[in-house]
């Protein structure tokens, strides 16, 4: 069929693994007990290589398979090394890298545990370097370790495709963080009780979390849409990036903003799950960078 | 999962717009009464004739059972070339109405109803709040006793769209004695030349007349009227909702994408300011609605109610669209007669059909699986 948004059965078969070895490897209650991600896991799963062609040693899917499997890889909260390790193979095929973002005068290392490259948002565009002498720094409420590096040398800029790769994929992860964090609210407010009934029963609750459904929806539609597109080489590629990359942060905060006021008072500790959501969307969003949609024709304009 | 138009497909869209574009009226539409019927009716003939009506209809009743992708298609080119809203006095005949009739109703009524649907020649209106029954709608009391072969209706309806020119009206009514919520409910065809109907036109607050007040006092409707079994109306009102992805909401929600671009334009605010930004979020706002609406369409839903979350997002967006006019026009939005009218317009979107708080309910309730709220 030349049209047709049913997510076919070789993505949901890859989806279906995935969920099981995230599970396995990265259940977010990991997260709690300060473990550091080893990416082996996503390595021994072919991750960094779904979307390359299987000529060249990789899994033949496209990249409208990979963006699902980074929304998923976002609903665990995996490390953004991992995100950094999928855009920076394409630029080099052996790298062992992490992200980071510029910030003043240097660099932010985003969790650099390994790595031996960064690859960084640095204004409008994406860097590839070697990692220097990290300095580590206090982040965001223990959010993850950060580091401070001086900017390297030997850069190597990402190419337009490459930063697009970047963004789809970013944003995936996004709405991953906001699906996350709007699935463990909705299970909070199913199974705690006040007033002798689940609050999830409240209007003033209900209301909240229906609103997460829909910036869910709105992402996960433009996520779609924008995967395709770049696949494809539509002409609408870039708005409809722009689009995913303007909404898909905004989402991100605002899901993980309710998902702890539904918590209440443990949404507020760092006991519960609730805050690592929010943190982890403060940190993609600054990785994902400003979208430029007024730059682009848009494709509903009137005759 | 595919977006590529295949030959076909790219001339079907080239056909839709040279059609569009050699056959929409010049005139913009007169927004009550007689003469508003006749601009939408008159379209729908030009529609008819070209081979453009009933798009979502079953071939076999007289549509064009169009594919849902070939539906978007047709639709994105019908907001682009800025043919007539899809939401005038044909839109309840058109997409709820006649559907309905298509599932549910007896041959005889099909033969009679479909046609003249189709060509234009009938509008019909809707019959289901009352004044004691808005958003709680399963608690409504108008009735309709049964004697001999007719229903006896006796009662009041209310925010009925049309109903001083709508010739036929679908009308949920209580016809058990006795019976409560769902149960008991009759969907009757009501001819609305009947001796004992009354209605009264009520003015919104953009100033216009397009709803009204509907009496019934002792109302003889022929029980042959009756659609789907007696006393099982709510399950005939729901049948609409299997078919709410296919209708000409798609183009309402579509149109959006056009409208910011028109306030793009209008506005033609310098890079950096905080119009800008404001229109920029709107514009990827708006291509999320359109996101979702091709996914509606073109994607089998997890749930029936899944449609809930792109009309709440279209009925908040298009508020917001036209709250950021007012503020762009300045204190030109207050004798704008586009904009601003359309502004105030724009408040029903989360009222009209189901207001928002109950959208959310369902969402939380039918697509979050969140526990239900305790009912009297």
């Amino acid at each position: 069929m030349s049209f047709d948004l049913t997510p076919g059965e070789d993505l949901r078969q890859i989806l279906d693994a995935a969920e099981t070895m995230l599970g396995t490897h990265y259940p977010v209650a990991r997260l709690g007990e300060g473990q550091v991600d080893d990416l082996a896991p996503l390595e021994d799963f072919g991750a960094f290589a779904l979307a390359v062609a299987e000529d060249d040693g990789g899994a033949g899917f496209t990249l409208v398979e990979e963006a699902q499997l980074h929304v998923a890889l976002g609903r665990h909260l995996v490390t953004p090394r991992a995100l950094a390790t999928a855009v920076a193979r394409r630029l080099d095929a052996g790298a062992t890298v992490c992200a980071g973002v510029a910030e003043g005068e240097g660099w932010l290392a985003l969790d650099p545990d390994g790595a031996e490259a960064i690859l960084v948002r640095d204004g409008g565009g994406l860097v590839l370097a070697a990692l220097g002498d990290t300095t580590p720094v206090e982040a965001l409420g223990h959010a993850m370790p950060m580091a401070r590096v001086a900017p390297g040398a030997d850069n190597r800029r990402a190419d337009a495709a490459t930063e697009a790769v970047a963004r789809l994929l970013t944003s995936a992860q996004l709405l991953g963080v906001a699906t996350g964090a709007c699935d463990l609210a909705v299970e909070y407010a199913r199974t705690r009780e006040q007033f002798g009934r689940p609050i999830g029963s409240f209007q003033a609750i209900k209301h909240q979390a229906a609103d997460m459904a829909i910036g869910i929806e709105q992402v996960s539609a433009l996520v779609d849409m924008a995967a395709i597109a770049l696949r494809d080489g539509h002409e609408d590629a870039g708005f409809q990036l722009s689009a995913l990359a303007r909404l898909a942060p905004r989402v991100a905060l605002a899901n993980a903003r309710t998902g702890i006021q539904i918590h209440g008072g443990i949404g507020f500790s760092a006991e519960a799950d609730a805050h690592l959501y929010l943190k982890q969307a403060h940190v993609l969003r600054q990785f994902l960078g400003a979208d430029d949609i007024m730059s682009h024709s848009a494709p509903l304009t009137p005759y | 999962m595919e977006l590529t138009p295949t030959s076909e497909d790219e001339a079907f869209r080239r056909a839709a717009r040279d059609w569009l574009l050699a056959n929409r009226p010049a005139g913009p539409a007169p927004r009550e009464g007689r003469a508003s019927r006749d601009y939408a009716t008159d379209w729908l003939a030009r529609c008819h004739a070209g081979g453009w009506s009933g798009l979502a209809w079953p071939s076999d009743y007289g549509g064009q059972g169009l594919s849902p992708e070939r539906l978007i298609l047709w639709y994105e080119e019908y907001v682009r070339a800025r043919a007539p809203s899809a939401l005038d006095c044909t839109f309840v005949a058109l997409n709820h109405a006649g559907p309905t009739v298509i599932a549910r109703g007896t041959e005889a009524q099909k033969a009679f109803h479909l046609p003249r649907i189709l060509e234009g020649r009938s509008i019909w209106c809707q019959g289901f709040s009352e004044p004691g029954a808005g958003s709680d709608l399963a608690s409504l009391r108008t009735t309709g006793r049964v004697e001999g072969d007719v229903l006896v209706v006796n009662g009041q309806k209310i925010w009925s769209s049309y109903a001083d020119i709508a010739d036929y009206q679908e009308l949920l009514i209580r016809t058990e004695p006795g019976s409560s919520r769902h149960k008991g409910l009759s969907w009757v065809i009501c001819d609305m030349t009947l001796p004992g109907i009354t209605v009264r036109p009520i003015e919104n607050m953009a100033g216009v007349t397009h709803f009204a007040e509907v009496f019934y006092d002792d109302v003889r409707i022929p029980l042959d009227n009756v659609v789907g079994d007696l006393h099982d109306g709510w399950s005939v009102a729901m049948t609409t909702l299997a078919f709410e992805r296919r209708t000409a909401a798609l183009a309402l929600q579509l149109e959006l994408s056009v409208k910011v671009e028109d306030l793009i334009a209008l506005a033609d605010a310098p890079a950096g300011s905080a119009t800008a930004a404001r229109l920029a979020d709107l514009r990827a706002e708006a291509a999320a609605i359109r996101a979702m609406t091709w996914r509606t369409a073109l994607r089998e839903p997890a749930t029936p109610f899944d449609g809930s979350l792109v009309r709440l997002s279209f009925a908040e967006l298009a508020q917001k669209v036209h709250r950021a006019a007012m503020d762009i026009l300045g204190p030109a939005g207050l004798t704008d007669g586009h904009w601003s009218h359309d502004y105030l317009e724009s408040y029903s979107e989360t009222i009209a059909g189901g207001t928002a708080e109950i959208q959310r309910n369902i969402i939380a309730e039918r697509v979050l699986g969140l526990p239900r709220e305790p009912r009297a």
